[in-house]
Parts: structure tokens; sequence; C-alpha cells
């Protein structure tokens, strides 16, 4: 397989392509001046190692699950039937 | 209702009825049924002679990216169009604890994909003042139903100016809170980095009822942090507010409309002559803002709709293996306008391309932030128009996605920098737009009642 990944692949769209109107705001961007002393100024909203979240498994409710099951796109005498998978 | 002039149940029935034959096109679905058993709740207790909380049996509209246990929660999408919110968003769900009554999923450009609220499979939103224009976007259905009188208050989600541009078009209250300030948990996320979730009210006292409520650090939003509430003593006194800062390059741009701008300048005289010093600003370009904005939001989006595949929810569309269902169901459901964002987004992430648009955009970012931060030391409060011109007639922004792109040219700076942002309905045809250092939502609220005083 190709090292070279269009945008269509990247994207699972059939067929896109790139577009001229998003190409312009690149070309701002691309010709833009680079400012190597804002470095201490980034990621003010970074999450703290001391704040995060307890690392716990938490059972959804009945309810939660029978929604879920509602929207899986495709049931066939009771089971949730996924798409085809083959391998490349 | 306290003292029994209306029910809540008529209350919720007129709202409801009004949605109904509304031809504005604001509504994805109605929660009629819930709506109608809360308030017959809040009712009974009234009868019962009970206390009822400031917001109990308050009728109030939600932007249909929200989750809401049970009910369709479409994004105004094809791909989504029959997926059911298995669980409900942190924001929502303080409100009902609060005892306001959900009415209705709101139209929103699909996936918040859009300035004009015209890519939505609900047909466009039309424009609550003049219905041949647009009702803005991406939030233009709670905008419109606010402005209408259809709902009481609605909440709106803001990436890049979605809950302050609708505003200003349809002449009500919009605000972006700082980033982080109310839990995003249960939003659709666009681009997470910018994405807020905010009220859209007749009122800065309803925007501060509503703020109060939904904000706080949540677990399951890990960038929440938890805040003080504002109180209404708080914001009724502006005095602490010595100097007004706008930027001269935002006013001299040739795309503001004369009219916007006169109308603009003419506000900084009054406030001039209320003795607040004010200050003119050099900032960046509208062209870099919204390129590097955009640059951002879409790299984002690429990556927080690349799970919308038709695997385990979504209208799948079978193929010949599962890459080729991926992408049949991808490209059959997702509007252009959001297929157009995630093929930007994928290109600027690619190798090649990352190093020169996407990091240099996120070093842009760093930039303005950066500029924000001084400018805060030299001013309190920053002014500026919320758009350069008024809205669009319905159908023109899809014929030209970059003159719709360069239409948030005033609003996406202030999302960059995580800014708090008020728009108030006034000022200039649009609106204005009251912004202050992170964090600083109630000294925005502080300057909005000092302007509604004075314009």
């Amino acid at each position: 397989m190709s090292n070279i990944m269009t945008v269509d692949i990247l994207s699972s769209i059939k067929g896109a392509k790139p577009s001229q109107s998003v190409n312009q705001l690149f070309e701002v961007i691309q010709n833009a001046n680079q400012n190597s002393n804002t470095a201490n100024t980034v990621n003010t909203n970074v999450v703290s190692l001391h704040d995060l979240r307890e690392d716990v498994v938490i059972e959804s409710s009945a309810i939660e699950k029978q929604i879920i099951k509602e929207n899986f796109p495709k049931e066939k005498n009771g089971f949730l039937v996924v798409a085809k998978v083959i391998e490349d | 209702m306290v003292s029994k002039e209306i029910s809540c149940t008529a209350l919720v029935q007129e709202k409801l009825d009004l949605l109904k034959q509304n031809k504005y096109h604001t509504v994805n679905s109605l929660l009629e049924e819930t709506a109608l058993e809360l308030a017959s709740k809040v009712d009974s207790k009234i009868a019962n002679g009970e206390k009822i909380g400031l917001l109990e049996g308050i009728p109030f509209g939600i932007k249909d990216v929200y989750m809401v246990q049970g009910t369709y929660t479409t994004a105004s999408s094809n791909l989504l169009k029959k997926y059911k919110s298995p669980y409900t968003a942190t924001a929502i769900q303080k409100l009902v604890d609060a005892g306001s009554i959900p009415l209705v999923k709101e139209n929103c450009d699909s996936f918040g994909h859009g300035s004009s609220s015209e890519n939505t499979i609900f047909g466009a939103v039309k424009n609550a003042i003049n219905p041949a224009l647009v009702g803005g976007g991406s939030s233009g259905g709670s905008a419109v139903n606010v402005a209408k009188d259809f709902t009481t208050f609605s909440i709106g989600g803001d990436t890049g100016g979605s809950i302050r541009q609708p505003a200003g078009y349809n002449k009500v209250y919009g605000f972006k809170p700082t980033y982080g300030r109310v839990s995003r948990f249960g939003l659709m996320a666009y681009a997470s980095s910018t994405d807020c979730v905010g009220p859209i009210a007749k009122s800065i006292e309803d925007i501060r009822i509503v703020l109060n409520i939904m904000s706080g650090k949540d677990v399951k939003d890990q960038t929440s942090y938890a805040s003080e509430e504002i109180l209404e003593e708080e914001i009724s006194n502006a005095s602490a507010i010595k100097t007004v800062g706008y930027f001269k390059n935002f006013i001299e741009s040739k795309a503001i409309s004369s009219t916007i701008k006169e109308d603009f300048l003419a506000t900084i005289k009054k406030i001039k002559a209320k003795g607040i010093k004010v200050k003119e600003l050099d900032f960046f370009d509208a062209d870099m803002l919204v390129s590097t904005y955009y640059t951002l939001a879409m790299a984002e989006t690429a990556s927080n709709l690349s799970r919308l595949d038709g695997t385990n929810y979504g209208a799948r569309i079978e193929g010949e293996n599962l890459k080729d269902t991926y992408s049949i169901t991808r490209s059959e459901n997702f509007s252009e306008e959001s297929k157009r964002r995630i093929v930007g987004g994928n290109q600027v992430l690619s190798q090649g391309f990352s190093d020169e648009i996407y990091l240099k955009a996120q070093n842009l970012r760093d930039q303005i932030s950066a500029r924000f931060t001084e400018d805060f030391h030299q001013v309190d409060i920053i002014l500026s128009p919320v758009t350069p011109a008024n809205p669009p007639k319905i159908g023109e922004s899809l014929q030209d996605p970059l003159a719709m792109y360069l239409s948030d040219a005033y609003t996406v700076g202030f999302s960059l920098g995580g800014l708090p942002t008020l728009t108030i309905p006034k000022g200039t045809s649009t609106g204005l737009q009251i912004t202050a250092d992170q964090k600083k939502d109630a000294q925005v609220l502080q300057f909005a009642n000092f302007l509604n005083d004075i314009l």
C-alpha cells in the first residue's frame, strides 16, 4: 500500500478534494511570521497532573444501555450487526 | 406563576403552541410530553404552597448539539437524524435540577459548521427581524426563539462566535463565558479548545442567573474550573472600570459597513463623555485571525468527527467492506460545509503540512493570547462590533464560503483567547461585543449594565 494518503482516504469521504476557499485561509498562515517568544504563554488550559479525575469504571444506567442499543444502526435476531470487515 | 396570574402548564403550552406554529425553522424537535409533565409538577408545588426556585417552571430552548437523555440529538445533520441521547449534558442537567423546563431542541448549522444556520437538514433559520435574512449561526434557532419570545432563554454553543453573532443579528443578549467556566460534557464537540456553553436571553439579569446555575467544575470535563457566583449587586456598579480599549484596525477595515463604523464610534464618544478613558489598540489583521481560527477549528473537527462512521450509531450505509461502509456513510450523510472542514482539517494535520500550517497556526494563537494579556494590562474592557456587516440574505452565504468565514472576523479572536465576551443588542445594528480578561465574566456583565444605561 502506498505511503501517500490522499485527503479522501484520510477523511473517509469518497471523492473529497481540498477546497479553494479553505486553501486561501491556509495561505495566510503559510505567509505569516512566526514568533519564538511565545513559548511560555501556551497551554494555559492544560490540566494539572494533580487534578486528574479518578480512573474508575462507572456502570451505565439501564436506560442509557437501552438507548445505546436503540442507536445501533442494524439489529438481526437479537444481535447488533457490525459492518462487514475485510482485511487488506 | 407564584401570584397565580398564569399557571406553569399554561405558560409551557403557550410557548409550545408558538414553537409549533412558527415559520422561522427554529425547531428540530419539541419535548412536549416531558415539558408538560414537568410543568404540572411545578403547578402542584405552587398549589401546595411550596416555595419555588428562581428558574423553576421557566421554559427554555436547547441548541440541538446538546445531549438530553432520550431526546433526538441530531446536530441538524443527516448522519444523526435518528440519534437519541443516552445521557444529559452537565449544563442542561443543572438547569433541569434548578427546575427549568426544556421545551425544544433548536435548529443550528450542522455540527456548528456555519455562520448562518443554513447548513442544516431542517431548513434555513429565518431572521427574527427580517425573515428574508439569515438567523445567523451556528446557534441561529436559539437566538431567533429568544428574540420571538418562543423561549424565555436558550442555551447556545459558541466555538468562534456562534452565540454572539446570531444574538447580534436578532437583537438579543448572547454570552460566551470564559473557556472552562461551564462544563462541555454532553456538548457535541466541534473544536474542543474553543467550544463554550452559553446563554442567549433578553436581559443581562437573565444571562447572569442562567450562567450562575450552569457554571462550575465538573469531573467529566477536565478543562472546567470552579468559579464564584456572580451577584446582582456586584454587576450593578461599573465604577471600577476606568479604561476601555478598542481595536483600531477593526474599525478602519475596508470590510466594515459605514453605518456600523459610525455607530460604533458614536458609542465610543458617549463612553468618553462619561469620564471613562478610551484607548485605541493595535491588533492582528482580520484575515490572520480568521485563518488561525479556521485552521485550528478544522483540525479539531476533523479529529472529533472521525468517530462518526456509522458503526455504533448514525445512519450507516453498507458498502462492500468496512472502509467502504465508513466512506459511503460519511460522504452521503455529511453536508458540503462539514466535508469541507473535515477535509481541510485532515490537510493541515497531514505530514508535510502540519509544520507549515497547523503548528504555525498554534504559534499564532499563542501570539494572539499574549497580545490579549498585554492589552488587559492597559485596559479593563475591550469593546468591538459583533460583525462587520448586517446579516446576509438567505442563500448568499452558501454560495461563498470564504466570505462567510471572513464575516467571523470580530468574534474568532476572543474565542482563541478563551475570553468572556457578551453581545448586547445596542450600539450598532448588529450589537456590540464586551470582552474582559479570562475569568472576569462579572466585569463583562458590569460594563453591559453601564452601556445599557447610556445607550
